[in-house]
């Protein structure tokens, strides 16, 4: 067949003839839109379910890529299992299973279908490209009033500096609505800095400081995790965690042995006498 | 001359008493004891002049192992050929009827045998072997993972055990269908009488033989507890198990390679007359190019367990920090080989489906030439996705763009392949048996594997997914779920040929409906175990993660339950099972032209081939010739040199 007449045969499939609803092209495309619904109401309902709550930028990047990425999957997954379903109903074979049938249409390929499968699915990958593009640049920004935390991993705890205040903790303390950059690194294996909630994480490598950036919206706790096989106790590597107001954070600095001008300058809080 | 009518085949042929020459008495118990021997013997010299240097134990490990696989090996017979070849004494013709297999009747498959049949069905013996073992270690993993905190396994057993689970999976679904249909099917598809080198393949099966004992020592000698992936510095430290494993990937790619080369040549120079590469049937195609990429990726395997046994062993610092090396360089040269490796174990399961797919449908493939194309394309790509598995290692964080880029590109080509297969099953005639209902449980797997797999490839997605439990549910949705149960697609399609029996379709269909709902409830528990946060690889777990856990362990019971009752089909089929006709499914591949049981050289006469097999619905004769049964006459003698020709037969 030529591209014309593989062309007019598609046409032909959807639009000419018999009522549309009534030829194969119709019924799949109901059963279709079906699935297409189910698979969207599937995209907004489940990862606000099953998610942890997401705390910081970086968060609520992952769970609005999850959904735009289902939303958009949904109608593609549709169409693969509606032409199976159909398939099933329509076009098996019922008689005696023993013998095969009568052979189907020699149909080799449909140029024009081909190409616009090809096209769809190029547009939906630039889609997709430059969703994650503009995500990943917005967060490499930096920002000027940036608060440096440094994250040292080793078999098999965490531990977490601030630079400038002198204080070391197991605990990770943050300041709500702060941008914050964690330079990680480790003393002995690989291990992976994943504090869950704010929906970000990089290894820590021995003999080199790996950069991450986020800033914590939401006041609570929160557990870093390693999300790198380190060894006999990987399972127990964890770190608790909280984003906290300002001035509880300057105070928590404070209670951790630094002066109180380090810990006003670290918070960026107007100094108190303690 | 001979006055007979019918013709004689090969495998009648008697041979004389010293045919074979030491084959006669080797196989696979001179292997297991050389190779014992010799590891012995290794382990003696070595031990007294290595242990108590530095990295004595290390040394001694590779060493003893080594000789072990070299050993095997030898006992086996697979050196035989070249040694005799080098030392002027050349195997003869009645050596090579011995060698595959004549006058021996079944003692052949525990031998060293060339019959690209025999060496099929080992192969096929070799991966139930594998999936039981490792299907054993998942169960173990999945048992301890009941409740957050069992002590069911301590850690260290439980990361040695991970470890071991996906290194005996990777081995075994990049074997899966290589091994046994490749080899078996394959050479009959194309109209060849063998593979291009059989002595090769022959190899090829006891070199992957012999590293199996490799990945097993590991158990016993400290356990490796840096999951399959070994990532350095962690494993450099790992004890002396780490040097096994290593060499356990250096044994297997050099038995890939061998294969990989050897299905290439035959492919290219071994068709039939007539069977040009466009009416090569897709599985061929599918078989190629899956090689021709492994050929290209496993080196960097080689390469980097070379180098993790060197800094281990004789201190050098590829991979170790504070003298200079690192850990990125092992990860990059790492990826580099286990992207494309993916698609290594992913597209001859999926070439084999498309067959099943066109002859369950009575249709041809559906986009023929595109679906090649995107073969291609799919091993190009993924040549350059690697990095996309190191988003959050911190390395080349602008490299990140691009990766995401070569990553999401891969989809295209790879949406291909699920428009050949609806577009075959659109308005064919569906003949819903066995091979057919893996067909569907693959599209519905492959689907959710490949679409997880998309919000990996985003790098703010990744960077809150990468390590956790999703990870794993998108590897085992596509692996298990897509390549796997593609490949049993396929073992349930050519079970009559390789097997001569029918495939008891009631216990399958049972089997297929509890592996279907058991790899649901398994990986969907495990995805929602990811989304929840809950790192891979762990022994113990916050118990926030309880009931994620509980269902994917139930899932994994039902699974294994699943598998179990395939596994029982299979042996009872292969014992009690109705004898097959040559060609039940009514298909038009030159596989299922030839007779059931198939003879040695496959054709009594070669084939002259003048389509493609997918000549369903068309007005033409079938377009495979069926071969003739009764040969050619023999053409006239005619002394050599003499100048006249001799009458071929008509065939060129």
């Amino acid at each position: 067949m030529s591209f014309e007449e593989q062309a007019d045969e598609i046409e032909h499939t959807i639009l000419d003839g018999k009522p549309f609803f009534s030829r194969p092209a119709g019924k799949i495309f109901i059963i279709w839109l079906v699935f297409t619904v189910i698979g969207l109401l599937l995209s907004f309902y489940l990862p606000h379910h099953i998610l942890p709550t997401l705390m910081a930028s970086t968060g609520t990047d992952v769970f609005r890529t999850v959904v735009v990425f289902s939303v958009l999957a949904a109608p593609v997954a549709a169409f693969v299992y509606a032409v199976a379903v159909y398939s099933l109903i329509a076009w098996r074979h019922k008689g005696n299973q023993d013998e095969p049938p009568e052979d189907g249409p020699p149909m080799r390929g449909n140029g024009p279908m081909t190409v616009l499968w090809l096209t769809v699915s190029s547009v939906l990958v630039v889609v997709l490209l430059v969703w994650g593009l503009a995500v990943w640049s917005s967060q490499q920004v930096s920002h000027p009033d940036t608060l440096q935390v440094n994250v040292t991993g080793q078999q098999w705890l965490w531990t977490f500096s601030y630079p400038g205040t002198g204080v070391e903790s197991r605990t990770l303390m943050l300041p709500v609505n702060r941008p914050v950059e964690f330079n990680v690194t480790s003393v002995d294996v690989t291990h992976g800095f994943w504090p869950v909630s704010l929906g970000t994480q990089v290894d820590a490598n021995p003999g080199e400081v790996t950069v991450i950036r986020t800033t914590p919206n939401m006041l609570g706790g929160f557990t870093v995790r390693c999300s790198q096989l380190c060894g006999l106790y990987h399972a127990f590597m964890y770190a608790s965690g909280a984003v906290v107001t300002p001035t509880q954070f300057s105070t928590w600095l404070q209670s951790q042995g630094a002066s109180a001008t380090q810990a006003s300058q670290t918070a960026q809080t107007t100094p108190t006498n303690s | 001359m001979t006055t007979d009518v019918a013709p004689r085949l090969l495998e009648d042929t008697p041979l004389g008493s010293k045919a074979g020459g030491f084959y006669q008495r080797q196989s696979f118990l001179t292997g297991l004891g050389f190779g014992v021997l010799l590891a012995f013997i290794g382990w003696l010299i070595s031990h007294a002049t290595l242990q108590g240097s530095n990295w004595g134990s290390d040394m001694v490990v590779t060493v003893t192992m080594a000789c072990w696989v070299v050993g095997f090996n030898v006992g086996m017979g697979t050196f035989n050929a070249p040694i005799r070849w080098a030392l002027g004494h050349d195997q003869s013709h009645e050596d090579e009827l011995y060698a595959a297999g004549v006058g021996q009747g079944n003692k052949r498959y525990w031998k060293f045998c060339t019959d690209h049949k025999v060496v099929g069905t080992q192969y096929l013996v070799l991966v139930i072997v594998l999936f039981a073992v490792g299907g054993s270690l998942a169960m173990m993993i999945r048992t301890q993972l009941i409740t957050p905190h069992s002590s069911f396994l301590d850690p260290n057993t439980y990361n040695a055990i991970v470890t071991i689970h996906g290194m005996c999976m990777i081995i075994a679904t990049i074997i899966m269908v290589t091994g046994p249909f490749t080899n078996f099917i394959m050479p009959i598809m194309i109209g060849a009488k063998d593979m291009a080198f059989p002595r090769l393949n022959a190899m090829s099966f006891w070199i992957v033989v012999s590293a199996v004992p490799c990945l097993l020592a590991t158990f016993f000698l400290g356990g490796v507890d840096a999951g399959w992936t070994t990532y350095a510095p962690l494993s450099v430290q790992a004890p002396a198990a780490m040097d096994t494993f290593a060499l356990t990937i250096i044994t297997f790619v050099v038995s890939v390679t061998v294969a990989g080369i050897n299905t290439i040549v035959t492919i290219i120079t071994m068709r039939a007359k007539g069977m040009t590469m466009g009416r090569l049937p897709i599985f061929t195609w599918g078989s190629m190019i899956g090689s021709a990429l492994g050929l290209y990726a496993m080196p960097a395997f080689l390469l980097v367990m070379t180098m993790m046994i060197t800094d281990r062993a004789v201190g050098t610092s590829f991979f170790v920090a504070a003298q200079g090396g690192s850990g990125w360089l092992y990860e990059n040269i790492f990826w580099i080989m286990g992207h494309p490796e993916v698609y290594v174990i992913l597209l001859p399961p999926v070439a084999a489906m498309l067959e099943v797919g066109s002859t369950f449908a009575r249709k041809p493939v559906f986009g023929y030439k595109v679906v090649v194309a995107s073969f291609v394309a799919v091993a190009a790509l993924s040549i350059m996705v690697w990095a996309h598995h190191m988003f959050t290692t911190g390395w080349a964080p602008d490299l990140a763009g691009p990766f995401m880029l070569t990553t999401e590109l891969i989809s295209i080509p790879t949406g291909i392949i699920f428009l050949s297969v609806i577009g075959t099953l659109w308005k064919g005639s569906i003949w819903t048996r066995l091979p057919m209902y893996f067909v569907y449980l693959f599209l519905w797997n492959f689907i959710i594997g490949g679409v997880t797999g998309i919000y990996l490839s985003d790098v703010p997605a990744d960077q809150f997914f990468h390590g956790d439990m999703f990870v794993t549910a998108h590897f085992h949705y596509t692996l298990l779920g897509g390549a796997m149960i593609a490949a049993t697609a396929a073992l349930c399609y050519w079970f009559p040929k390789v097997s001569g029996k029918m495939f008891n379709e009631r216990i399958g269909k049972t089997a297929f409906w509890i592996i279907a709902i058991g790899i649901q409830i398994t990986y969907v528990g495990m995805f929602w175990e990811g989304f929840q946060g809950m790192p891979r690889r762990v022994a113990y777990y916050d118990p926030i993660f309880l009931r994620s856990n509980q269902m994917a362990t139930g899932g994994a019971y039902l699974l294994m339950i699943g598998w179990v009752v395939l596994l029982y089909a299979i042996i009872h089929s292969w014992r009690n099972g109705k004898p097959a006709p040559a060609n039940p499914w009514h298909a038009k591949s030159l596989e299922w032209k030839v007779p059931t049981p198939v003879p040695l050289e496959n054709f009594l006469v070669d084939p002259v081939v003048t389509s493609d097999p997918y000549t369903y619905g068309e007005q033409v004769p079938d377009g495979q010739n069926e071969p003739s049964t009764t040969p050619e006459p023999e053409p006239e003698l005619v002394p050599a040199g003499s100048g006249e020709q001799s009458d071929t037969g008509g065939q060129v």
